[in-house]
C-alpha cells in the first residue's frame, strides 16, 4: 500500500507555480528524501500532504484517504519548518498536551527517550536551546506514534553534533516500520539517511531512485585537461562523451566511461593532451546536473 | 478538550503578566480606593461607594482577564507556528475557539472572586445570598463580549499590534465605561460614547443589582447585543484565521 500518493498535483500561488503536474508514490514502510534547492517546491508538497495547502489541481492520497481525514485519524506526525513552543509550559506538558490529541500515542517516556529529552522533561519551552528545541519539536511529531512522519528541513538550526543525534532518533523510529519522507537542501542527509531520494527542481520531480543511481543517471565522470589553443572539434563525438565545456583554456568532458573516452583521446585524436584529470561524480554534482535552471 | 483547558489554565497562570495586570491589579486598587473613598454613600441609592467600587474593580479585573488570555496568546500562537503544530494534529479545527472561550471564562473568576473577598474582608461589605448569586453570574457571563473581541483581534492583527489594540481596547472600555471614574462626571460627547459600549452596560447591571434594583431592560439588552455581535465577529474571524488554502 502507498503512504503517499501525488497525482498529477500542481499548485500555483497568485500565478507562480509552486508545484508544477507532481507525480509521487511513496510505499509504506520507506523513508524518502526529498531533495532540491529552495523554491522547489518541498515545502509546499509538505503542506499539502498535511491539509494545509490545497492542490491547485491533482489528487493527493495518504494511505487511500484525503490527507484532511489522514490527519484526523492520527496517522500523520510533522515537524514543519518553523514553530515555536507555549513558552510558559515545560517539555514533558507541551509533549503530553499533543500526545493526547492522538488516538493511540505513544507512552510519553518513550517520547521522550527516543527525542533524547528525558533530562529536560521539567524545563520551561522558554528556557530551551535552539537546537533543544527542534528536538522537542521532534517530539511533537511522533508524540502520536504516526505511521507517516513528514520532516520539513528537520536540521536546518542545528549544529554537526545535533545533526547527527537527530539522524539518529530517526532512524530509530523509522526501524519500527514507519514511512518517512524528508525534505532537505542537503545531499549528504539525503545519501546517507534514505532508502530512496527524490530530487524535486521547479515543482517537478527530476529524478528518483537511490543515491547512487541518481549518480549514475547523470554522465557519470568527467575528463578534464588542457586544451589550450587546439581545436575542440570532435571532442564530443568520442566514446561515451555525453557532453563538452570549456573555460579558461581548460576542456571538460563529461563521459559515461572514462577509459573508452581517454583511449580514444589520445589514440585517435591528434590533440597535444596536458594536465589530465579523471573525476568521478558524486552526488553535489549529480544535483547540481539536475537542479540546473533550463 | 479538558487536557487542552487544563493546559491553556496552567500557562496563564504561570504568565506574570496575566496575575499582576489581571489578579493583582484590580484587588490592589480596591484596597486603595475603599480606604480612601470606601465609606462615601451615594445620595441617589444609598449604596456605600466600598460596595460600588467592589463592583467596578471586579468589572475592570473581569474585563481584563477576558481580553488579556484572549487577545494576545492567540495571536502568538497563530503566528509562532503553534496553530500550525495544533492543525496537524486529530484536534478538531473548532476547538481551539472553543476552548480558548471557556479557558478565558475560568480566568475571570479570580479577578472577580478576590475583588469581592476584599471587599467582604476589609470593607465587611455583605449582600443577600441571592445579590452575591445575582451579581457573580452576570458579572461572569458578561466577559463573553469581552473574551469574544479579544479573539477578534487575536484571529485578526500580528502579535505586535494585537499587544496595543487589545491594551487601548481593554483601558479605553474601562474608562469609558465607567469602571474608574462615574460617567457622570464626564464631558457630554465623551458621556454619549460611553453609554453605548459594553462595559457601560456591564458595569451598570452589576451596580444596580448591589443596590437592590433590577437590571434595567435597556443594559440587558445593550450587553446580550453586544454579545450576540461580538461574538459573530469572533466566529468569522476565526474561521478567516484557521482557513486552510
Amino acid at each position: 500500500m502507498n503512504a503517499i500518493a501525488f497525482t498529477a498535483v500542481s499548485k500555483s500561488y497568485g500565478g507562480v507555480l509552486a508545484v508544477d503536474g507532481l507525480d509521487l508514490e511513496v510505499p509504506a514502510g520507506s523513508t524518502v528524501a526529498l531533495l532540491g534547492p529552495n523554491g522547489a517546491g518541498k515545502s509546499t508538497s509538505i503542506n499539502m500532504l498535511l491539509g494545509l495547502l490545497k492542490p491547485t489541481s491533482g489528487d493527493i492520497r495518504v494511505f487511500g484517504a484525503t490527507p484532511h481525514e489522514a490527519v484526523a485519524r492520527g496517522e500523520v506526525g510533522a515537524m514543519l519548518q518553523e514553530g515555536t513552543l507555549i513558552p510558559e509550559l515545560t517539555v514533558a506538558e507541551t509533549v503530553d498536551f499533543i500526545r493526547r490529541l492522538y488516538p493511540e500515542p505513544l507512552p510519553l517516556a518513550e517520547i521522550l527517550r527516543l527525542a533524547d529529552l528525558t533530562d529536560l522533561a521539567g524545563r520551561r519551552a522558554d528556557r530551551l536551546s535552539g537546537g533543544q528545541t527542534q528536538r522537542v519539536r521532534f517530539a511533537l511529531a511522533i508524540a502520536g506514534a504516526p505511521r507517516l512522519l513528514l520532516l520539513d528541513e528537520p536540521t536546518a538550526a542545528m549544529d554537526v553534533e545535533s545533526r547527527r543525534a537527530f539522524w539518529d532518533n530517526m532512524r530509530s523510529y523509522a526501524s519500527q516500520g514507519r514511512t518517512i519522507l524528508f525534505a532537505t537542501h542537503y545531499l549528504e542527509e539525503a545519501d546517507e539517511n534514505s532508502d530512496r531520494v527524490v530530487v524535486v527542481a521547479r515543482g517537478r520531480v527530476v529524478a528518483d531512485g537511490t543515491a547512487a543511481e541518481i549518480k549514475a543517471s547523470v554522465a557519470g565522470h568527467a575528463v578534464s585537461f588542457r586544451l589550450g589553443g587546439q581545436s575542440m572539434a570532435g571532442l564530443d563525438a568520442l566514446p561515451g562523451a555525453t557532453g563538452v565545456e570549456v573555460q579558461g583554456g581548460r576542456v571538460t568532458l563529461r563521459t559515461s566511461d572514462p577509459d573508452a573516452t581517454i583511449e580514444a583521446l589520445y589514440r585517435k585524436t591528434t590533440l597535444d593532451v596536458r594536465d589530465l584529470q579523471v573525476h568521478g561524480a558524486d552526488l553535489e554534482d549529480a544535483f547540481i546536473a539536475l537542479t540546473k535552471e533550463i | 478538550m479538558p487536557h487542552y483547558l487544563k493546559v491553556e489554565l496552567l500557562r496563564m497562570a504561570r504568565n506574570k503578566r496575566y496575575v499582576i495586570f489581571v489578579v493583582a491589579f484590580p484587588v490592589a486598587f480596591y484596597l486603595l480606593y475603599s480606604n480612601l473613598w470606601g465609606s462615601q454613600v451615594d445620595s441617589t441609592t444609598g449604596v456605600r461607594a466600598s460596595v460600588i467600587l467592589m463592583v467596578s474593580m471586579g468589572a475592570y479585573g473581569a474585563l481584563a482577564a477576558s481580553m488579556m488570555s484572549t487577545a494576545v496568546p492567540w495571536s502568538q500562537e497563530r503566528h509562532s507556528g503553534w496553530l500550525r503544530q495544533l492543525q496537524i494534529t486529530p484536534l478538531p479545527r473548532w476547538s481551539i475557539i472553543v476552548v480558548k472561550l471557556v479557558a478565558s471564562l475560568l480566568l475571570v473568576l479570580p479577578a472577580l472572586l478576590l475583588v469581592g473577598l476584599a471587599a467582604v474582608l476589609t470593607q465587611h461589605v455583605s449582600l443577600t445570598a441571592g445579590e452575591w448569586v445575582a451579581l457573580i453570574l452576570t458579572m461572569w457571563a458578561g466577559t463573553i463580549p469581552f473574551a469574544a473581541l479579544g479573539l477578534t483581534i487575536g484571529s485578526l492583527l500580528p502579535p505586535d499590534t494585537a499587544q496595543p489594540v487589545a491594551m487601548i481596547g481593554m483601558f479605553g472600555l474601562a474608562l469609558l465605561g465607567g469602571l474608574w471614574f462615574p460617567v457622570e462626571i464626564m464631558p457630554s460627547a465623551m458621556r454619549s460614547i460611553a453609554q453605548v459600549l459594553p462595559s457601560y452596560d456591564y458595569a451598570n447591571v452589576g451596580w444596580r443589582i448591589v443596590a437592590g434594583q433590577a437590571p434595567r431592560a435597556g443594559e440587558v439588552a445593550g450587553l446580550l447585543a453586544w454579545t450576540a455581535g461580538l461574538g459573530a465577529l469572533a466566529l468569522i474571524a476565526y474561521r478567516r484565521a484557521t482557513v486552510r488554502d
